[in-house]
């Protein structure tokens, strides 16, 4: 991504060298994305067809997540809105008004985009401000097939690819920077500015430079995955992700065209390796195309993603478990902030270092709280890990959400950063935590006719989805253009 | 089982102005079943908000949802439009000896393609000597070409990505605020604040009104002006200094000039300080802000009009404007000099902010935080917007050195560069507004590393696609002139009371 993206951004700026090696494998699992995906694709001048048909992608309309706030609970996450505000108040105000009366549904009736991901149906969105124009998709992905075309994409734009594997770093003396890396064949790649994105192993950020981690484990313990693939156990293909807590954390279910990705998140505090594995194989729907395999992480980010004339992007940088598929939006948004402050000529202000780091302080800290409150608004008592994340103390920062929320039925906003006022009362309400008051011009209104309102758009939504085709029928009617037909 | 919060049932405004007036009608279209009672205070000289004749586009977007019609506006109390604000003789001498001069206009400026080097260098930019800006916003070319039309917003038009700002009479604009918040029921006491009564849990109970008796009520809004009668009153209230960050300390004001209609108003930076020439139906309104040391003779010549009057002021906001069950809004919550017309439209967004917030009967301390917390980042964000001014090239020269905040060097670093802005919450301006502004100024701006190696081919596209928008808008609009004489012809009246 970060070659692609740099090479195609910035011609003639910068020439590019990817180094990789066809013994490190990718972590073979579906890749469930947000919807910003859909901007970068485009800026490279890449056809969103083309790049589903290779990548055997599905469309996503949000994440189920069930079993969170309750055993037996489900509720959906969606790219979109519930309802309209009116009179200035927001609709989730009127929602709990006509919900205390007993009068409204579930919030996610009101949500398109839930119903159609209910529905297993999918089309585009529409470009206009109506009703249809009211959710965003994003895509699953198979991650082994992404990594290739994105690299396949960028040698097509001038990147220079480097098969080999980097064993050692050779570093400036005086300043620290790195200047060249050599592989294991002798080879010696040198450059101005390297990006690390080697994973976990973070093998310049964090190995050459050693620049500092802070650890994030007290909050979010889960630091293993066991993924496997299985095929589909039917006809349907969901347009979403699922997410349902186990005992010891929660297993992804991602649907791609060909097959379905599954993998277990857990804590090794809580639960065995073993146990992981033999709990992911026990849960697929479909048939198991692999064995289990393991991958360890840690919680957390580098104090710094840029240090000396090193940037992280990806893993390399930080980590965050994929509760709510953020990992690809957080190299995204390091590349954007690379471009735009790519160093002039070579040289790299610390100005311009500083910037990056605080942008991506940012990006991190806000997905980090809103991971956080997915294990913490909970009432589950079944397991020591629950229980764990039940009563721990959260960040200030978070607290201070939780309360406002509790008290008055309000999101605090901000204008920069991931999630805003709806996937904050998506969870919230999903997960059971209702505040104890709303607004109070909820009660101004008459109660029957905000109730048939609400009713009227309910009636508006299952039309609409009626008229939908199904997420399958909709790959595969158009398999010419987005579907892997094998 | 979340239950509906206890609605407010009296409200005070103390404040009377235009902005004290606006509160009220915005509360009781908010609340139709809550007292709302104005207290008529003496106006406040140096309460430019409260004075203003004007605010920037977010004031429309206002009127619209309290239901002010802009065609009544125009008609009963003055109206007219702005598209652009010129700046005069802030940036440096070019290479000839001429002052850079510049325009900010409101909305989207300008078509990212054209922000390359090749776009500036095309456009006569800084870099080829000559001091046009690169053609980048229709506001701008209707400005130029003195033309203009409302865009209708329910069919698409060539003029729909224009914005602008709308003046008025600020006395006969009251009026009709009056008019409509004593439709709705708004209450107005007139009188002399003789006490306040705290409440206990650091708010007011009541205020004491020589003559009317108390005035009690579950909220309070503190629209009295610089004084902030009700606020500063208060044991948390507390101030934050700007003085050594903004420098003006006086403001002359003059007579009023012939009427001028016009779609552009001008900042010009003079050795006496900055002069604003505002042009209006009743009138032009020229005031002169002066720098430190001037003298009386030297700020009566640079006005270039008899004078109407001379403000002091010291700049600073609120750092809690609302505290305990007292909110103060515009210049109560933040005053500052008349520059760039923000004082009015910080005071609105202030207003929306309330009505996003409005609390309960029971005022919850962390929704009081997070008020706050936002209210006093718009405000920060404003004070930066002007420090902007004073840390342009010439004004350094007429107003001294003055203390940059941090946020404000790191984003003039960014643009000086880079040519980006850093983004924050709360902003005053849009990125591109801003970027306008800066290049108004006569800030250099850098180049983005993308438009340094952007393809010439789609950025001569994007010139040519600009060039036909403009032909189009051009096409679409009528003189200045013909369009409010057309504006200004009476019209069957719709109710204000439908809610």
């Amino acid at each position: 991504m970060t070659a692609a993206g740099l090479a195609r951004m910035l011609p003639g700026l910068a020439t590019v060298d990817l180094i990789e090696s066809e013994d490190i494998g990718i972590v073979g699992v579906g890749e469930a994305t947000l919807p910003h995906i859909r901007g970068f694709v485009e800026s490279l001048g890449i056809d969103e067809a083309a790049f589903m048909k290779a990548t055997h992608a599905t469309y996503k309309l949000g994440i189920d997540f069930r079993d969170f706030g309750r055993i037996g609970e489900s509720y959906i996450h969606p790219f979109g809105s519930f309802g309209e505000e009116v009179a200035g108040v927001g609709f989730h105000h009127y929602w709990l008004e006509l919900q205390r009366q007993g009068l409204a549904g579930e919030i996610g009736e009101y949500s398109l985009a839930v119903a159609a991901a209910r529905a297993n149906r999918f089309t585009p969105p529409a470009g206009d401000s109506s009703l249809a124009s009211t959710y965003g998709y994003a895509y699953q992905f198979d991650a082994t097939l992404f990594g290739p075309f994105m690299r396949d994409f960028g040698i097509g734009i001038g990147v220079t690819r480097h098969e080999g594997l980097v064993v050692d770093v050779e570093r400036d003396g005086a300043s620290g920077n790195v200047t060249a890396l050599v592989l294991k064949d002798g080879r010696r790649i040198e450059g101005d500015l390297f990006i690390d994105c080697s994973g976990f192993r973070s093998l310049l950020l964090g190995g050459a430079l050693e620049e500092e981690w802070e650890d994030w484990t007290h909050w979010l313990p889960c630091d293993r995955a066991a993924a496997m693939p299985c095929t589909h156990a039917s006809d349907d293909i969901r347009p979403y992700t699922t997410a349902t807590a186990m005992p010891a954390g929660w297993r992804w279910q991602i649907p791609l065209q060909h097959r379905m990705g599954n993998g277990y998140v857990f804590s090794s505090a809580h639960i065995s390796e073993d146990e992981a594995c033999e709990a992911i194989r026990h849960s697929a729907e479909g048939k198991p195309l692999a064995d289990p395999r393991i991958l360890r992480f840690r919680p957390g980010r580098r104090r710094r993603s840029w240090s000396h004339n090193v940037v992280g992007v990806g893993l390399a940088s930080g980590f965050l478990e994929p509760l709510e598929s953020t990992s690809i939006y957080l190299a995204q948004m390091a590349i954007t902030y690379l471009i735009e402050l790519f160093p002039d000529g070579g040289a790299i202000d610390p100005r311009d270092r500083d910037e990056f780091n605080r942008l991506v302080d940012m990006e991190y800290d806000r997905v980090r709280d809103f991971l956080i409150l997915h294990y913490n608004a909970t009432t589950r008592d079944d397991s020591e890990f629950w229980n764990h994340v039940r009563t721990m103390t959260v960040p200030d920062s978070l607290a201070d959400k939780l309360e406002l929320w509790q008290r008055a039925g309000r999101i605090e906003k901000y204008a920069d950063g991931l999630f805003y006022d709806a996937s904050w009362i998506a969870v919230y309400v999903g997960q059971g935590m209702l505040p104890r008051r709303h607004d109070s011009r909820v009660t101004l209104a008459d109660p029957m006719r905000v109730r048939n309102a609400l009713e009227r758009l309910r009636q508006e939504i299952g039309t609409q989805v009626s008229a939908m085709p199904g997420h399958r029928d909709y790959l595969m009617s158009e398999a010419a253009r987005l579907a892997d037909a094998a | 089982m979340s239950e509906a919060r206890e609605r407010l049932r009296r409200i005070a405004i103390a404040g009377g102005g235009q902005l004290g007036i606006l509160t009220a009608i915005a509360l009781r279209r908010a609340l139709p079943d809550a007292q709302v009672v104005v207290i008529g205070l003496p106006p406040d000289p140096a309460g430019f908000a409260d004075r203003a004749s004007t605010a920037l586009p977010f004031t429309n977007r206002l009127h619209d949802r309290l239901k002010i019609d802009e065609t009544q506006l125009v008609q009963r109390a003055g109206g007219s439009h702005r598209l652009v604000t010129r700046y005069f003789g802030w940036g440096d001498e070019d290479q000839v000896g001429e002052k850079q001069n510049g325009a900010m206009a409101y909305g989207a400026t300008l078509d990212p393609q054209l922000r390359t080097r090749f776009a500036q260098e095309w456009g006569g930019g800084r870099s080829a000597g000559g001091g046009a800006s690169p053609p980048g916003s229709l506001a701008e070319v209707l400005a130029d070409a003195g033309r203009f039309a409302v865009p209708p917003g329910d069919v698409s038009t060539p003029i729909d990505q224009v914005d602008y700002a709308l003046r008025w009479n600020m006395p006969a604009y009251r009026e009709m605020l009056i008019a409509m918040a004593q439709q709705l029921g708004a209450q107005h006491v007139a009188g002399t604040m003789e006490a306040l009564q705290p409440d206990g849990a650091g708010g007011l109970a009541a205020i004491a009104i020589a003559g009317q008796g108390l005035i009690e009520a579950d909220l309070f809004i503190d629209c009295s002006g610089t004084q902030a009668h009700l606020l500063s009153a208060l044991p948390e209230a507390k101030r934050q200094d700007w003085s050594a960050m903004l420098p003006v300390r006086r403001v002359l004001h003059a007579i009023p000039g012939e009427p001028m209609l016009a779609l552009e108003d001008r900042f010009s930076l003079l050795p006496e300080g900055w002069l604003c020439e505002f042009a209006g139906r009743d009138g032009l309104q020229v005031t002169l802000a002066l720098a430190d040391g001037v003298s009386e003779d030297a700020a009566l010549r640079a006005l270039g009009a008899g004078p109407a009057g001379l403000v002091q002021m010291e700049p600073g906001c609120a750092q809690l404007p609302w505290c305990g069950n007292v909110i103060a809004l515009g210049d109560a919550a933040a005053s500052f000099e008349p520059l760039g017309f923000l004082n009015l439209d910080l005071a609105h967004r202030q207003l929306a902010l309330l009505l996003e917030m409005l609390p309960g009967r029971t005022i919850e301390p962390l929704e009081r935080a997070e008020y706050n917390r936002r209210a006093l980042l718009m405000a920060q964000q404003v004070r930066d917007t002007l420090a902007v001014h004073y840390a342009s090239p010439r004004a350094r020269q007429v107003f001294g050195a003055c203390e940059l905040p941090p946020s404000l060097e790191a984003a003039l670093d960014q643009f000086a560069r880079r040519g980006r802005l850093p983004f924050r919450d709360e902003p005053a301006l849009l990125v591109q507004e801003y970027m306008a502004l800066l290049r108004a100024l006569g800030f250099a701006e850098g180049t983005t590393p993308q438009s340094r190696s952007a393809d010439q081919r789609s950025v001569e596209a994007s010139r040519q696609a600009f060039a036909a928008q403009a032909r189009a808008a051009l096409e679409f609009t009528p003189p200045y002139q013909q369009f409010m004489q057309q504006a200004l012809q009476p019209q069957p009246v719709a109710s204000d009371l439908q809610y």
